[in-house]
Parts: structure tokens; C-alpha cells; sequence
């Protein structure tokens, strides 16, 4: 008798098991049917920033920042436009800029932004010492209401990014608790935030600019695997995903491939070892100073082979930081996958293989070095190890490491790193490559030096015109006889370009995409007003 | 007549087949897990580092003649892989609990021997350490030490030595009481040489079980800590790497880059487990007899 209802019992609760399964995907294809029409999206983009959406310690400097606006913006043609701004000026020397700002612009609570909220603005974010550099402005101060000056230290041309990334916050509401709950004049207006779960935005009624087609955005935070999990059961509008997840069809959903400029490279100390910086670590390494070693990598890796491999053929050679800005020497390109150039370029430098263990020595030294990645980040250890396996013919030994970003800045000054990097602020490129910035943080850190691309790119600081700045960024990276691309120095390997990838709606346009950078914030979202359903 | 031959037939069938008592099948299931394992170390050698170079041709494939396992994301052989990253953990295994079963010895001998105040001390250090969840302590081990090998090597070492401290005390404890230790110490030798001549040798059985026994424990929690992120380099061939690396191809299809290794690493677990159980049998004088 009890065995008879143990079966029993069991046979019903798989009969429910499969009924639940059934009842869900039925509730999921009619979730899916009403979505198409409404004026709410669901995205699950990117990852959630830790210090909140306070534009004076760093929010929206990749991408936009969504509740604020800022004084000028990049169109998708990567030129600067006005957004809060109808007209600026630099004065003859670089040192004065002069906003004019318009007149019609509210906060999303209802008062007007004025010269005041700027200067407020400026003023907080160059107090903050936080990734906000604002170190060369000597004063901002508001002529009239709509009127700001800018008074710098000392002719910077970049300082018009600063205009583009600094979202403008209202003085009148800006308190400790501002970055939890941010007020601000852009197209959106600040909802909901649950910690690491999602973020609700609701169209700004008072947004100056062109109204917004969708009333509703929510933000859900989830890691890769959950928000392509998501795609395809039909929950979100729009995911962002891993190149390994690509090459699935998914029923109701397209891939958008958008080109950036998020590379990944290799960084190579460019100093012999021996010091130590003012912490402590180690400085330089034998191998990696030696110009040879650091070309030789440079022709020898297959760049179109890393990209079609390791990413899924969604990306792009790199050569160097900022392929295809403005600011990019379309001469710094150059010809890889070449291992008999490479090895006749090691045996000119004197290195030759003594023995037989496969490994080129010279003076005694022989040519293998560590090549450290990120642990967490399985792309740039995917890069490690396939340049290590791709230069091991030319006899060069690449011992690929992973480690914790703790550990790798102990590490960073005395091997090579898989670093990325990619904004659309050629200060970046100033930073990584200047030799005032050896050992300063993230920048520089193998150390790299030349008096001739250090002039290059102060003449391109001190510009007055961003034309000119642009023509001095591309002579650093390689002027004919030098520079710090591949073709001069090679004090870097730069290897791809990652594309970003996402998911999205069938018959959702999300309007032209700019070239995007490096994916910490939501590069994406950054024409959101352009945004409308086919 | 025909009948008779069948039935004779059917009788020498039976005897070609050994009669096998509890003692023959034992020994046969060591051998047979022992071998299981030597193979796993000796192809591990054989196998050459070129199928687990990266080759963007060969990649995604699933399993074949070629690659019974199937082939990873960059175009690495899994079998190599997984064979690697077992031998690889059987060796921090064997180190990890031939330690942990040194600790364990020295500290019951000496909670035993070395009187009131060191046992109470060595029972409050047991408590103390079976008090904590243990694979918290070695996530912490093993993040202090700076991760890697050495991290999963002593994080186990410190954490598993508490029970078969409590058994190796025990059993000192009961041997103390020995008639011929007893008649030892009439005869005035010296604790230490009645701990290493008396005490010692019956400690054998308990020492060799203990330490296949820990071993699964090892294996796994070398598995477990490289799939939380703390133990080794996630570019080694280490089965928790490749673990925690498959689950995020399992969405897209991939299954053999869990399946496999998965399956390998119970057999292995499984197989010194037996070893384990089975030397018992053999060993200890309770059971020998059955």
C-alpha cells in the first residue's frame, strides 16, 4: 500500500514539476509580446558604479551621465558640439575659456541651472581629488547667469574634454547624499537605485533637449552569463554580452557589434631593473628594455588571428592606444604576423640561441620575461596566453601569470602587464606615455621615456585649437624617425580592439553609435534621446 | 548424459572464475583504483605541452577521435588538459595530507605523552579548529599566503589534521595503558624511546589510512578554492580552474568542458576513497579478520 503511494506521489510531482516549467515559458512568450509596444526598456548594460552617479568624483566620464548634462558633447562623428552651451571661447594665450550657456535649461525639480551651478560644479569636483583631474584650473567664476569663465594654470587643449565629461550638478540640492540621489538637467531623472540589482530612470519632463521616445528605462545589473541568460528568455531589451556568447542565434533579438576603442596590450617595462619606486616596488627589467625583444613581439604577433580567435572575429587589430579618434597617426600601423622579420630584427640586436633549449640568449641573458593578467578577466588571459604561444617560435619565452589587481600593482613597474585602456580624452594618451607620469598610478608605469615625444605632446597640451593638438598627439606617436608607437619605441604591444557586443530588441534602433571607449559606464545608453522602436 | 556434461561445464565455468573471499576482492579494488591513478600520472608525463598550446583552428570542438574530451575556447586539447590538471592535483593532494597527517601525529603523540597541560592545550586547538567551517578558514589560508599552490597546500595542512588528532590520542591514550608499556617503563626507559619503539609502530595503520583518506578531502577543496577564485593561476591546468572556467561556456552548448573533467575527477576521488577504505579493512584489527 505504501509503495504504491510513494509511486504515485512521485509520478504527481513530476506531472507539477512539468506543468511549472510549461506555465512559465507560456507566461514569457506573452511578457514578450506586450513589451514591443510600450514606452519602458529593459536594459542590462554594463556594470554598476561603485561611488554613485556624482559627476564631481568621476560619474559619467566613459560614456554619458544620463540625469546630468554637460557643456559641450561629442556627436556620433566624434566632433564637439554644443549641449548646455551655446558658444565658448578661448582666449588668444589657451589660459581663458568663456562659456555662454543657455538660458531655457531647468533641473529636473524645477529651478533654473545657471553660471552658479557650474562654478559650484567645478569647484566641488576639483576639491573631490578624485579621478576628475582638474589640476590645471586656476579658477572658475561666473561673469553674469549664464556667463562662466574658466581660468587655467596653463594652456591645456584637453581641457575641452573636461567640458565634455563634467556633468553640471545643482548647487541648491547637491549634498553629501547627492551621489544616491542624483538631481540634474538631462534627459532622464533619477528613480530608484537597489544596490546591485537595477536602476529605474524616468524621462526628464523638463529635459531642454529633444524629448526622449521612451518614459522608462530600468537598469538591471547582472553579470554576463545572467544577462544573456536573460536575452533569451525574453526579459531584457538590450544586453550587453561576451564574444562567446555571439555566434547564438536567439528568436526576437539582433546582435549589435559597435567599434570602440577598449583595447588590450601589452605594457613593457622600458627601463633596465635596478631602482625601486618611492613604495618600494621593483622598477625596469633587463629583457623588456632592450628595444629588440619589444619590436621583435610587436611584428611577430598576429593581430587579425587574436581577434578572429580569441574574440570571435568582433573586434579589430590595435597599434596603438586610440585607433581611429581624431587624435589617431593612421601611419602608426603596421605590418605583424611577420616571424621572419622578427627573428632577423632579434639576431641585429645580437640575440641568438647558444644552446638547444629553444630560447634566444644575449650576453648571457636570456629572453623570457612575465607576462601578468588581470585573474579576474578571462579575455585578457586568453590574449596572454596566445602571444605567448604565438612569439615561442621566434624563442622568446613569455611566462603568463595571473594575479589580483592588488598584486599586479606591486608588479606593474617590473613586468609586462595585459593592460586596456581607451577614452576619448587624448590626455589618456599624454598620461600612459609622458615621462612626468612614470610610476604615477596607472599611468606609465613601465617607466617608458623620449625627450623628442615628450616635446610632441606638450606642444599638443599648450595647443590652442584642437586641430593643432591633434596634429602634435599624431607626431608622438610617430613622426617619421620616432615616436611611441610600434614603428618608434614599442614601449607597448597593443593587440585588439575590443568591439562591443550587444543584444537587442529586433526592432528597437538605438540610433548611431560613436566609436565607444573603454567599457567601465554605459557608453551606450549615451544617445538614449535618439532611441524608438522601428 | 548431455545433461550431466552441461551441468559439469557449467561447474568448470564457475570455477574459472576465483572464489573470492573478502580479503582477495579488497585487494583487487586497491589494485584496480591504484592503477587508475598511476595511469592519470603516467599519462599526465607522456602527454606532450603542444596539444594544450593555443590553436584558434582547433577550437570549440566537441569530443572525437582526436580529442576525446573536446577542445576549449582557444583551441586547447581537454583531455591534455584535464589529465594535467588531475596529476597536478593528486600532487598538491599528496602534500597536503601527508602534512596534515605529520601535524595530526605529532600533536596526538604529544596530547598523549607529553602530559596534562599539552593535552588540554591539543584538545582546546581541536575544539578550536572543528569549531570553524573549514573551508572558510582555508579561503582564508589561502588569500593570506598570497594564493597559488603554496596557499591550497597549507590551508589544507592546517585545517584537516583535527580528527585523526582525536583518533592518533586516543589510540596513544590506550596504549599507554598497555601491559607491555607498562613493563617498558618498570624497566626505566625514557618516554621518548617508549613513544618511538612501542607507541609508533601501532600507529602505522591509523597514519597510512588517515592519509588516503585526506586525500579526496584535499583534492577537492584544491578543486573547491581554485573555482572560488583564490587558489591557483586560472591559466594552469588545475581541474578547479578548468571547472569554474566551463561553467561559463556551459550557456552556449560546451557541456564536454564540465562533463569530462567533472567525471575524471570524481573517478579519482572515488578511487582513492576505496583505496582508502579498503587498506582499512585490511589493516585494522577489527575487520581483518572478516
Amino acid at each position: 500500500m505504501f509503495k504504491k503511494m510513494k509511486i504515485l506521489s512521485i509520478i504527481l510531482s513530476f506531472a507539477f514539476i512539468t506543468l511549472l516549467f510549461f506555465g512559465c515559458s507560456q507566461g514569457d512568450t506573452r511578457f514578450n509580446d506586450t513589451r514591443d509596444k510600450g514606452d519602458e526598456l529593459i536594459l542590462a548594460v554594463g556594470s554598476e558604479p561603485d561611488q554613485g552617479f556624482d559627476p564631481t568624483s568621476g560619474w559619467g566620464r566613459y560614456g554619458s551621465p544620463l540625469f546630468q548634462s554637460t557643456i559641450l558633447k561629442r556627436n556620433s562623428n566624434m566632433e564637439i558640439v554644443n549641449d548646455l552651451a551655446t558658444q565658448y571661447s578661448i582666449s588668444n594665450d589657451g589660459i581663458v575659456w568663456t562659456v555662454e550657456l543657455r538660458k531655457d535649461v531647468k533641473f529636473s525639480d524645477g529651478n533654473p541651472l545657471t553660471a552658479a551651478d557650474v562654478v559650484f560644479t567645478y569647484e566641488t569636483a576639483s576639491k573631490s581629488g578624485s579621478v576628475v583631474d582638474l589640476s590645471v584650473l586656476e579658477s572658475v567664476e561666473a561673469i553674469d547667469d549664464y556667463t562662466v569663465k574658466f581660468n587655467l594654470k596653463k594652456p591645456q587643449s584637453t581641457f575641452i574634454n573636461i567640458l565634455v565629461n563634467t556633468g553640471i550638478v545643482p548647487r541648491h540640492a547637491y549634498d553629501n547624499n547627492y551621489s544616491q540621489n542624483p538631481i540634474g538637467s538631462g534627459p532622464f531623472k533619477f528613480v530608484q537605485w537597489d544596490k546591485g540589482q537595477q536602476l529605474i530612470v524616468e524621462a526628464n519632463p523638463k529635459y531642454y533637449g529633444k524629448e526622449p521616445f521612451f518614459k522608462k528605462i530600468t537598469f538591471l545589473y547582472l553579470s554576463e552569463e545572467a544577462a544573456f541568460a536573460a536575452a533569451k528568455a525574453g526579459r531584457v531589451d538590450v544586453a550587453s554580452i561576451v564574444p562567446a556568447y555571439a555566434n547564438q542565434e536567439i528568436l526576437g533579438m539582433r546582435l549589435e557589434t559597435i567599434q570602440s576603442v577598449d583595447n588590450r596590450g601589452i605594457m613593457f617595462p622600458f627601463v633596465k631593473a635596478g631602482e625601486k619606486t618611492e613604495d618600494g616596488y621593483p622598477v625596469g627589467n633587463d629583457v623588456t628594455s632592450d628595444a629588440a625583444i619589444r619590436k621583435a613581439i610587436n611584428i611577430a604577433i598576429d593581430r587579425n588571428g587574436l581577434v578572429n580567435g580569441i574574440l570571435n572575429g568582433y573586434g579589430s587589430p590595435a597599434y596603438t592606444v586610440c585607433d581611429n579618434l581624431p587624435w589617431w597617426n593612421a601611419e602608426t600601423v603596421i605590418n605583424d604576423s611577420d616571424m621572419d622579420s622578427a627573428r632577423k630584427l632579434l639576431k641585429d640586436y645580437g640575440w641568438e640561441e647558444t644552446d638547444s633549449d629553444g630560447i634566444l640568449k644575449k650576453e648571457g641573458m636570456r629572453a623570457q620575461f612575465r607576462l601578468i593578467y588581470p585573474s579576474s578577466d578571462q579575455t585578457r588571459q586568453s590574449l596572454a596566453i596566445a602571444v605567448a604561444d604565438q612569439v615561442k617560435p621566434l624563442g622568446i619565452k613569455i611566462d603568463v601569470e595571473g594575479k589580483s589587481w592588488d598584486d599586479i600593482k606591486m608588479l606593474m613597474h617590473s613586468n609586462a602587464i595585459l593592460f586596456g585602456w581607451g577614452s576619448h580624452d587624448p590626455l589618456e594618451m599624454y598620461n600612459l606615455y609622458n615621462s612626468k607620469y612614470r610610476g604615477v598610478g596607472w599611468y606609465n608605469t613601465g617607466y617608458y621615456y623620449n625627450s623628442v615625444v615628450d616635446d610632441y605632446l606638450n606642444k599638443a597640451l599648450l595647443a590652442t585649437s584642437e586641430d593643432e593638438a591633434n596634429e602634435y598627439w599624431k607626431k608622438a606617436q610617430w613622426d617619421g624617425e620616432t615616436g611611441f608607437s610600434a614603428k618608434g619605441d614599442a614601449p607597448w604591444a597593443w593587440l585588439v580592439n575590443i568591439n562591443h557586443l550587444y543584444l537587442v530588441r529586433e526592432n528597437l534602433n538605438t540610433g548611431k553609435q560613436k566609436i565607444q571607449p573603454h567599457g567601465h559606464g554605459w557608453p551606450l545608453t549615451d544617445n538614449i534621446e535618439e532611441w524608438h522602436w522601428n | 548424459m548431455t545433461e550431466i556434461l552441461t551441468v559439469l561445464s557449467k561447474k568448470k565455468f564457475i570455477n574459472i572464475l576465483p572464489k573470492l573471499n573478502r580479503r582477495h576482492s579488497t585487494l583487487l579494488r586497491v589494485t584496480f583504483s591504484s592503477l587508475i591513478l598511476l595511469c592519470i600520472i603516467a599519462a599526465s608525463m607522456l602527454l606532450s605541452n603542444d596539444r594544450i598550446a593555443t590553436n584558434f583552428d582547433l577550437k570549440n570542438l566537441p569530443p572525437s577521435m582526436a580529442h576525446p574530451f573536446g577542445t576549449d575556447w582557444l583551441g586547447r586539447d581537454m583531455f591534455t588538459r584535464t589529465i594535467k590538471g588531475l596529476s597536478l592535483s593528486i600532487y598538491i593532494g599528496i602534500i597536503a595530507s601527508l602534512s596534515s597527517v605529520i601535524i595530526a601525529l605529532i600533536l596526538g603523540m604529544g596530547a598523549a605523552t607529553l602530559g596534562k597541560a599539552f593535552d588540554t592545550f591539543v584538545t582546546w586547538l581541536v575544539d578550536l579548529f572543528l569549531g570553524m567551517p573549514h573551508l572558510v578558514a582555508l579561503i582564508l589560508i589561502a588569500f593570506t599566503v598570497g594564493g597559488g599552490a603554496k596557499g591550497v597546500i597549507i590551508g589544507v595542512a592546517c585545517t584537516h589534521w583535527t580528527s585523526l588528532t582525536r583518533v592518533i590520542r586516543a589510540e596513544v591514550l590506550q596504549l599507554r595503558s598497555a601491559e607491555f608499556v607498562q613493563i617498558s617503563r618498570q624497566m626505566g626507559k625514557k618516554p621518548l624511546w617508549i613513544a618511538i619503539h612501542h607507541i609508533l609502530p601501532h600507529l602505522v595503520p591509523q597514519f597510512f589510512i588517515g592519509f588516503v583518506l585526506l586525500f579526496p578531502h584535499a583534492i577537492l577543496h584544491e578543486a573547491s578554492i581554485t573555482f572560488l577564485g583564490f587558489g591557483l593561476s586560472p591559466h594552469k591546468p588545475a581541474i578547479g580552474v578548468i571547472l569554474s572556467e566551463s561553467m561559463k561556456y556551459l550557456s552556449t552548448g560546451m557541456w564536454w568542458l564540465a562533463f569530462f573533467p567533472g567525471l575524471l575527477l570524481f573517478v579519482t576521488v572515488r578511487a582513492f576513497d576505496s583505496i582508502g577504505e579498503n587498506l582499512r579493512l585490511l589493516f585494522d584489527p577489527h575487520n581483518a579478520h572478516e
